[in-house]
């Protein structure tokens, strides 16, 4: 087993992992930059070595900063939480060559699965289901017109090579293509340094399902699915498991061939695979994310399975068989990203927090880094506490995070804890229609009720 | 050494009204100076800082210092100019084991000179002194890991 390991991360995902190397047994090092001095991680981490000044570039990404921080101290493995470093194929490398290992999968794994069109082409060898689309990248708009006539309209063409909804273009009508498909691949060269895209069914109003994996060398096993339709412009805001709409046969059904063709890549330790749901229930497979989740927490109230735990064990090189017997899952699980922003304007809202008053008790989850007194700086991402809730079903699962969200006072900074409430509050999501057009409608429906209130009220 | 140990030391200390003291055994040393922090570090440069530091030693948690803690004082009383590391790595002296240091106490340096290499992933790199003046005090020991910010060299800087 592990003597010491690095984490290199920060926030509450660094403490997640020290949560686990605790239970474990095993030391840890956190890394930190000037402003995350008196961050949690920090504190709760048994060594601390500052790798740069606040900006995460020269910080958490810098590679020589963290890697010599890892030699300095004598560790045997690196956590990279998620985000960071965590999908970098070129750090694992790095990171095997300097005998430290890397908690994930291999360098070349991780380079597949970056590799968006290649990793398509992957699944679809492997009978996974993925959209209609182009066999490969599409040179010129001549020939993305004649794709688009055999898939149907509409159609989106994406960039090969990067995310985020840039290279992205939704294209509806055969008139719009042309200048449309250029756009996109221009934007792609700008944003990625290629231009190369490819084209796949564009679906409307599609529902966002993931299904959680695990493997060792030889076997890759399945942990069911999560649901993330909530989103706001591609950011996740609230997840579950299971989905409202993924029925037992389904997930056996995608379980057995991830299985399969996982297995057959060779892929190692924690992996989420990410689909499409269209209007009709078919899921199709968009991409994979070959690290640890923000979300992975609902899975795990569901399993009951430790996946920070579990990948440790299996960077160690235990069996997934042995550490996982077999899947069972309990009840239903929700989380809510709490994120310092304006709960309307959604501007980021960095500064110190005067009162933090956590909720707790029966079903309810905390993974947070924040602190009463403490300090959200301005310099990375906003997300300052992940809360989650167990029920026997959907309903008690929201029952709980209702009355825990109504419980969780942070002052000094604005959350996003208000549209939590009102999304756990509203109809349609109480009935599980859900889909990634949801908080549109959300919003729309919220402006509509505010002019009525306006309006009576003169 | 445990807390309860830890807050022995310290009682002690304050009932003789000891103002500095400092201890090693094996690789575990603790170093104490009152009025300002409580410091206990394994050879490597552990640093948990405590957001509320009162004069009688905080042992809430852990203990030790952010770097900004042990230079002010130094900075303030003389003007000195602290000269701190890049790079995260392990602190040399010299170009190489047995040769001469490339500076000592009381040396005067220019801008630009090199004052001492930080090896970080094998690679040798060399540290410049980002101002001219006199070499007052040395902050770190041969071989000793370094942090980013680690206080390295204290100068009294020509004007």
């Amino acid at each position: 087993m592990f003597n010491k390991i690095l984490i290199a991360n920060r926030g509450e995902i660094a403490l997640r992992v020290i949560c686990a190397c605790k239970e474990l047994g095993i030391k840890t090092v956190a890394i930190y930059s000037e402003a995350d001095r008196n961050a949690l991680h920090v504190r709760f981490a048994d060594e601390a070595i500052c790798v740069g000044p606040p900006r995460s570039a020269d910080s958490y990404l810098n590679i020589p900063a963290v890697i010599s921080a890892a030699e300095i101290t004598n560790v045997d493995a690196i956590h990279p939480g998620y985000g960071l470093l965590s999908e970098n194929a070129n750090f694992a490398d790095v990171c095997e060559t300097c005998h430290i290992k890397f908690i994930g999968p291999p360098g070349d794994v991780i380079r597949l699965m970056g590799e968006k069109e290649k990793a398509r082409q992957a699944m679809k060898k492997a009978n996974v289901p993925i959209l209609p689309g182009s066999d490969g990248v599409i040179p010129n708009a001549e020939e993305a017109r004649e794709w688009a006539k055999q898939i149907g309209y509409p159609v989106i063409v994406k960039a090969s090579a990067g995310g985020g909804g840039r290279g992205m273009r939704v294209i509806r009508a055969e008139g719009e293509l042309e200048q449309l498909f250029n756009s996109a691949q221009a934007e792609a060269a700008a944003a990625f340094g290629n231009g190369n895209l490819y084209m796949e069914k564009f679906i409307e109003r599609p529902r966002h399902i993931e299904f959680q994996v695990l493997g060792d060398s030889n076997n890759v096993i399945s942990l069911g699915e999560r649901e993330c339709s909530i989103q706001r412009r591609h950011q996740k805001l609230l997840e579950e498991s299971p989905s409202p709409r993924v029925t037992e046969e389904m997930r056996s059904r995608i379980g057995e061939k991830l299985e399969n063709c996982l297995s057959a890549i060779g892929y190692v330790n924690a992996g989420t695979v990410e689909f499409l749901m269209d209007e009709d229930g078919s899921l199709h497979f968009i991409e994979m994310n070959t690290r640890i989740q923000v979300e992975h927490p609902v899975t795990e109230m569901v399993t009951g399975i430790d996946l920070v735990k579990a990948q440790i064990l299996l960077a160690d090189g235990a069996n997934v068989k042995e550490i996982i017997p077999n899947v069972e899952r309990r009840g239903h699980s929700i989380e809510c990203r709490i994120n310092a922003e304006h709960p309307e304007k959604f501007t980021p809202s960095a500064g110190k927090i005067k009162v933090f008053h956590t909720p707790g008790s029966v079903g309810v989850r905390l993974d947070t880094a924040a602190y009463a007194e403490g300090v959200i700086p301005p310099y990375y991402d906003s997300l300052i506490a992940k809360l989650i809730t167990h029920g026997k079903d959907r309903d008690e699962a929201i029952m709980r995070m209702q009355r825990a969200l109504e419980m969780f006072i942070v002052e000094g900074v604005y959350t996003t804890i208000p549209l939590h409430r009102r999304i756990l509050a509203d109809e349609e999501f109480r009935a599980g229609n859900t889909d990634t057009k949801y908080l549109e409608r959300l919003f729309a429906k919220l402006q509509e009720q505010r002019a009525k209130e306006a309006v009576a009220q003169s | 050494m445990n807390q309860k140990e830890l807050k022995e030391l310290i009682d002690f200390l304050v009932e003789k009204d000891i103002s500095e003291f400092e201890l090693q055994r094996g690789d575990e040393k603790v170093k104490i100076k009152r009025g300002a922090v409580v410091h206990a570090a394994p050879h490597i440069a552990a640093s948990f800082p405590a957001p509320e530091m009162s004069s009688a030693a905080h042992l809430g948690s852990t203990v030790s210092v952010p770097p900004a803690h042990t230079t002010a004082p130094l900075a303030t009383q003389e003007d000195l100019h602290i000269v701190k590391s890049p790079i995260v790595g392990t602190f040399y002296e010299a170009p190489a084991p047995g040769a001469p240091p490339f500076v000592k106490i009381g040396d005067v340096v220019e801008a630009g000179q090199v004052l001492c290499i930080i090896e970080a992933m094998k690679l040798m790199n060399e540290i410049e002194s980002d101002v001219a003046g006199e070499i007052v005090r040395r902050l770190v020991t041969n071989s000793q890991a370094v942090e980013y910010g680690q206080p390295l060299f204290a100068i009294r800087a020509r004007k």
